[in-house]
């Protein structure tokens, strides 16, 4: 879950695609998509459908960070974990 | 490789559960970067072991496992004895007495006498079997599809049938044992239908709550 609060957390505000995340992270679609369920699930990301960069494709799920899940992410660096350089605090 | 990674993205796709299905869809939409990206195979292995982790994590997940098994470990079975009594001489209906040879009496003294009749009951018979059959398989599939309403009514006419096998066992062959064994079981299966139907309704809100 740390790599993905990272990750996540490097760009608050953006919304991103699983497999973007699955590349950034190493993690497998195995792996991230039950964690992002879970994280969904306990409010900390939130999903959104949106319209593809390029037209004529499926509109693609994309996850951000809710509030409580960058105050999550904070607090496990305050806790001694890595700071995600370039965190957006916004 | 990509007809593999298809078929298994298909499979995951369909292991999971209705309060999850937003999450199926977004999967299958992202198999088609990791594809461009040549990851198709893992991708979808790995959205398969998501979509079982959350079979066997979820209530939903439960109910859907426990709908399989009561329809391939029960029903399935049930009917393929049925189906199988009607066309193999009723050699599950008729006990100790070889089956069809035995409801003709062959070789009994009474044959000359019942040969006939029996020989007129067992056209009815087997079709009433494979009827009982039919509608397990009926059941079954209603089962899996959450059909409720279509589940009881031909549960309704399986009962109905089931009855009408006792009686004619009953009174033209003197020995109701066996079609009593599996009217019993044909109970057991609708109660647990039932059950699971129960089960299901008590699901349904959260499905409604997170749709997709």
């Amino acid at each position: 879950m740390r790599a993905l609060l990272d990750a996540l957390s490097m760009r608050r505000l953006d919304w991103r695609h699983g497999y973007d995340l699955m590349k950034e992270t190493g993690l497998s679609s195995g792996t991230l998509y039950p964690l992002l369920m879970r994280m969904t699930d306990q409010g900390l990301v939130e999903a959104e459908w949106r319209e593809p960069a390029q037209p004529g494709r499926p509109p693609r799920h994309a996850y951000r960070l809710t509030a409580a899940g960058f105050a999550l992410a904070v607090e496990r660096a305050a806790d001694g974990e890595v700071v995600p350089s370039g965190a957006s605090f916004v | 490789m990509k007809a593999a990674a298809r078929a298994l993205m298909a499979l995951a796709v369909c292991s999971i559960g209705e309060n999850r299905r937003d999450w199926s869809v977004a999967m299958r939409t992202e198999f088609e970067a990791a594809a461009a990206d040549g990851n198709a195979l893992a991708f979808a292995f790995g959205c398969l072991v998501a979509s079982w982790r959350e079979l066997l994590t979820s209530e939903e997940g439960h109910y859907t496992l426990t709908s399989y098994a009561l329809v391939l470990g029960l029903m399935l079975p049930m009917a393929a004895v049925q189906i199988g009594c009607a066309l193999l001489g009723f050699p599950y209906l008729y006990p100790g007495q070889g089956g069809l040879r035995g409801a003709l009496l062959m070789g009994g003294e009474h044959e000359a006498l019942m040969r006939n009749v029996y020989q007129g009951a067992v056209p009815p018979l087997a079709l009433l079997l494979l009827l009982l059959g039919v509608g397990h398989l009926c059941i079954a599939w209603a089962t899996l599809e959450r059909d409720w309403t279509r589940a009881a009514r031909i549960a309704t006419l399986a009962m109905a049938g089931s009855t009408t096998l006792i009686i004619f066992m009953g009174g033209l062959f003197l020995d109701c044992s066996r079609a009593l064994l599996q009217a019993t079981v044909l109970a057991i299966e609708l109660a647990t239908i039932w059950m699971i139907a129960r089960w299901h309704a008590r699901l349904s809100p959260a499905i409604i709550e997170h749709p997709g």
